[in-house]
């Protein structure tokens, strides 16, 4: 068993964390015209994530219900052009203009970002929970079925 | 108006669906409504030309549309199966009585029954028909297991679908190959056809239409569904369903008739089940399971008359089919009110309900007679114009189709006589329960009918006539005669009621055993060993072992490369645009070798990141950052997982024997193969040069961004994005159902 309670395991990953998500943010909005995306984004979080529950931070178990909801989004932002007759997938590009950062430049393709990110977010998180993500949790949840028959 | 009446039916059906338990009994009563309307709208729609057509496309190019045609046959069909099916609805509200639990749900299963069925009557494409057949085995399933606890009935229901709806399987075969030889999937515009294929396919439909209408040695299923209410007897199992196959065989006979094997399958089961459905009803003593074997003689006797496809066959045919429909549905609806009133249907049990009875009686004995084919009934008409058909015949056909239709009637004959002498014959006097109008009314509509429809025989042979044509594939047809003179048929005719009476009557009251079902026992054994078999296949298929899985997968995927082959070509190879690339690639190399050579897990895990990272470090020297920065986030979301999975295995790898790694090693070998020979065939080929400029102006001017790769994802291939995130959607479920079916295990092992 890997000891995820090391402190300078704990002190690195607590450390890491916030730039780590940063850079997830980076990602999910830069991918438009830089290197990036939701995909990418979504593995970033999803890093993290893990990386927080091998060091027992917490441990999430909304991996489901993220998914679901990522699915809504996409599935959303795919057939809305179809509501005002256009082609499925068809592309709204918004200009607004904010105070201090200037002109910026978005559209539909960062919902759908955000669902792909969500998805994948939700896909690590499920994943994390198959393989037992539960045994590195700094104390069993009571709410778990497992902790309560063992 | 074709869809409006179909979405009638559905619509009823939705709401009888919802609101049956609150409606109870009555909802019989709503469920009737949807029939009466087509009904009426068959009615007057009765003579009418053309056809009345509808029809919606679902895939264009694959030739899939609902198509509907109503031409003079299906008009006839239409006031069977609506017609009867309103009187059906309303016995039904009699038969179950007020106390009765369920009758919602019954009532939505046999309007679905009835919408099947009608959709069947009404398809001019064959694949709606294909649908709208297994609609109508499954319909059947539910309604035979009406009474779902009793084990008999589960059987029985079980028996019923095993044999329609495998015969649905041939009948899809069948249709695959006669639509593909004619050239059209339209029933109306099928043309004679011959050729091996068409064979092949005419025998496959036949064999359909004989699993349906309950043909030797098909048969069993039908005597076992009488365990059904008696309702769903008289309605599916007399007038209606086990006609599909007649319908059938009547509507393709115009382009399948000139296929010799056609007609010889067609007579073989017909005069089959002529001969051993009536000897079935000459032995059994349950006054339902009596009517049952007699349908599968009479369904013999009409796959025969339109197996031969005569002009006078054909007519003799349409006639005995509405003959049929009237005089069973009326004796199967009798015997439901016996069976209500006395509690049983045993004929050793009846006694004395002649007089008790009378209305029954009546109806019975006109209903009978009309089988029996004595005059003045329709039922005579029907029988003339068979023996006519049969007399008008020469060769071997002549023999056989003399003999079966010939020696078929004696036997109806027979068995008519016994079954009203058996049922309605002196002895002990029977108690019954108080009488019920609704079930005592339908059984003498469906009797008198047989009587009108003899009465005005001249307007019914203008209705009759046409349908006939149409299904001889537009040849004259004569006309249904009331007295058809001093001929041979007529003498025939006399002499075979006389013996069949004869026959009938010393038979009547002799008592007896029932016959064992045997044929009844081999279809369930052999639907049990069809079972078992399959389940012995996915034991032996899906043993649950992982490794064995992948090996099998990776060793069936290097096939894909084998047409690549032919297209290899090395002239274009270039040893490396930058020296960097050799260095890499001696890097990807030694990792995957040390991969092979390190026994630890975790040293794997290294090796394998270190190729990754190495791939991702190519894709950079490409130009491809995007791509490269997922690589990366891969292996590191890899790395995560193997440091949780590492916590449950053990620090090395399990030794393994000599001969299960040689095959591990030969099909990694035969991966890298075929990766190396598609990568070869498909760099030496390349299909045009890149849409480059094009993309980049879409990029930035319909996707309003300059990656191109992430607007291709987003929004110029968008819907391709959508499938794959919705894989990632699945795998999750699917690894979130794996983990808790593990831990459930776990859970109930400790």
């Amino acid at each position: 068993m890997i000891d995820g309670s090391a402190p300078m395991i704990r002190l690195g990953i607590r450390a890491a964390s916030p730039f780590a998500t940063v850079v997830g943010c980076y990602l999910l909005f830069a991918g438009h015209n830089n290197p990036g995306g939701g995909f990418a984004a979504g593995l970033v979080f999803g890093a993290v994530l893990a990386l927080r529950t091998i060091a027992g931070f917490h441990r999430p178990t909304y991996g489901i219900p993220l998914v679901a909801a990522g699915v809504f989004v996409v599935a959303a932002v795919a057939l809305m052009p179809l509501l005002w007759g256009d082609p499925l997938f068809d592309q709204q590009v918004l200009s607004v203009e904010v105070l201090m950062l200037g002109k910026i430049k978005t559209g539909s393709a960062l919902p759908f970002d955000l669902g792909v990110a969500a998805i994948v977010v939700g896909t690590v998180i499920a994943a994390l929970d198959g393989l037992g993500a539960a045994e590195f949790a700094a104390d069993p949840p009571a709410n778990s079925d497992r902790g309560e028959r063992e | 108006m074709i869809f409006g009446l179909l979405v009638l039916h559905v619509a009823v059906c939705v709401v009888l669906a919802c609101a049956g338990r609150r409606l109870g009994r009555s909802s019989l009563l709503v469920g009737a409504v949807p029939p009466a309307c087509s009904a009426l709208w068959g009615a007057a729609r009765l003579g009418a030309s053309p056809p009345a057509t509808a029809d919606v496309t679902w895939v264009n190019g694959l030739d899939l549309a609902m198509t509907f045609r109503v031409d003079a046959f299906a008009e006839i069909m239409t006031l069977i199966v609506s017609g009867i099916g309103v009187l059906v609805f309303v016995y039904a509200f009699g038969y179950f009585g007020p106390g009765a639990t369920h009758t919602g749900r019954f009532a939505t299963t046999l309007l679905a029954f009835s919408t099947s069925m009608l959709g069947l009557v009404w398809a001019d494409s064959v694949w709606t028909l294909f649908v709208f057949w297994e609609l109508t085995s499954v319909t059947s399933f539910l309604l035979v297991g009406h009474k779902s606890t009793d084990t008999e009935v589960l059987a029985a229901a079980r028996r019923a679908l095993m044999v329609t709806a495998g015969g649905g399987l041939v009948l899809l075969a069948g249709l695959l190959l006669v639509t593909g030889e004619a050239g059209t999937t339209l029933i109306s515009e099928l043309a004679p056809v011959d050729g091996t294929a068409a064979t092949i396919g005419a025998v496959l439909v036949m064999i359909a239409a004989a699993t349906k209408s309950a043909q030797v040695p098909f048969h069993p299923w039908l005597p076992g569904a009488m365990v059904a209410p008696t309702p769903v007897s008289a309605y599916l199992h007399a007038a209606t369903m086990v006609k599909a196959g007649v319908v059938l065989v009547a509507v393709a006979g115009p382009a399948l008739g000139g296929i010799g094997a056609w007609k010889g399958c067609g007579l073989a089961f017909g005069v089959a089940s002529i001969v051993w459905g009536a000897l079935g009803a000459l032995r059994h003593r349950d006054a339902k399971l009596i009517l049952a074997w007699g349908t599968v003689s009479q369904l013999g006797m009409l796959i025969t008359l339109f197996s031969v496809g005569t002009p006078v066959a054909v007519l003799a045919a349409v006639a005995l089919l509405v003959a049929h429909a009237l005089f069973k549905g009326a004796l199967f609806l009798i015997v439901g009110e016996i069976d209500v009133r006395a509690g049983t249907r045993h004929i050793d049990e009846l006694g004395g309900l002649a007089r008790s009875m009378p209305v029954a009686f009546a109806a019975a004995v006109l209903a009978g007679l009309s089988m029996a084919g004595a005059p003045p009934l329709f039922g005579f008409v029907a029988k003339e114009t068979a023996i006519q058909a049969a007399l008008g015949l020469d060769g071997a056909e002549a023999w056989v189709v003399g003999f079966g239709v010939i020696g078929g009637s004696v036997l109806t004959v027979a068995y008519t006589f016994r079954f009203l002498v058996a049922v309605f014959g002196p002895g002990p006097e029977t108690p019954l329960s108080p009488r019920r109008h609704a079930l005592s009314v339908p059984p003498l509509v469906l009797a008198v009918g047989g009587l009108a429809a003899f009465a005005v025989l001249g307007p019914l042979d203008a209705v009759l006539a046409p349908a006939a044509v149409r299904l001889s594939g537009g040849a004259p047809v004569d006309h249904l005669h009331r007295w058809p003179g001093l001929e041979p048929a007529l003498a025939i005719s006399a002499v075979v009621l006389v013996v069949g009476a004869i026959v009938g009557l010393a038979l009547g009251r002799t008592p007896g055993q029932a016959p064992a079902d045997h044929a009844g026992r081999w279809t369930d054994a052999s639907i049990d060993g069809m079972v078992a078999f399959g389940r012995a296949t996915v034991v032996r298929v899906q043993h649950g072992s992982l490794p064995v899985y992948l090996v099998t997968m990776a060793a069936v995927a290097p096939l894909a490369a084998t047409p690549l082959l032919a297209d290899i070509s090395l002239d274009h190879l270039v040893r490396w645009h930058t020296p960097l690339q050799g260095v890499l690639a001696a890097t990807v190399v030694g990792a995957a070798l040390a991969l092979c050579w390190v026994g630890t897990r975790l040293g794997a895990g290294l090796a394998l990141g270190a190729a990754g990272i190495t791939v991702a470090a190519v894709f950079v020297i490409h130009g491809a950052p995007d791509l490269a920065l997922t690589q990366l986030l891969v292996e590191a979301a890899i790395v995560v997982g193997f440091v949780l999975a590492f916590g449950h295995l053990s620090r090395s790898f399990p030794k393994t024997g000599l001969r299960w790694r040689t095959v591990r090693m030969t099909v990694a070998g035969l991966g890298g193969v075929a990766v190396v020979i598609g990568l070869a065939a498909a760099s030496g080929n390349p299909v045009g040069a890149p849409p480059l400029a094009e993309l980049a102006a879409a990029s930035v001017g319909e996707g309003g961004g300059s990656n191109i790769v992430n607007v291709i994802l987003t929004d110029i291939r968008g819907l391709d994005t959508l499938g794959e995130v919705l894989v990632l959607a699945t795998v999750a479920l699917g690894v979130q159902a794996l983990a808790r079916a593990a831990s459930s295990r776990e859970g109930s092992a400790s």
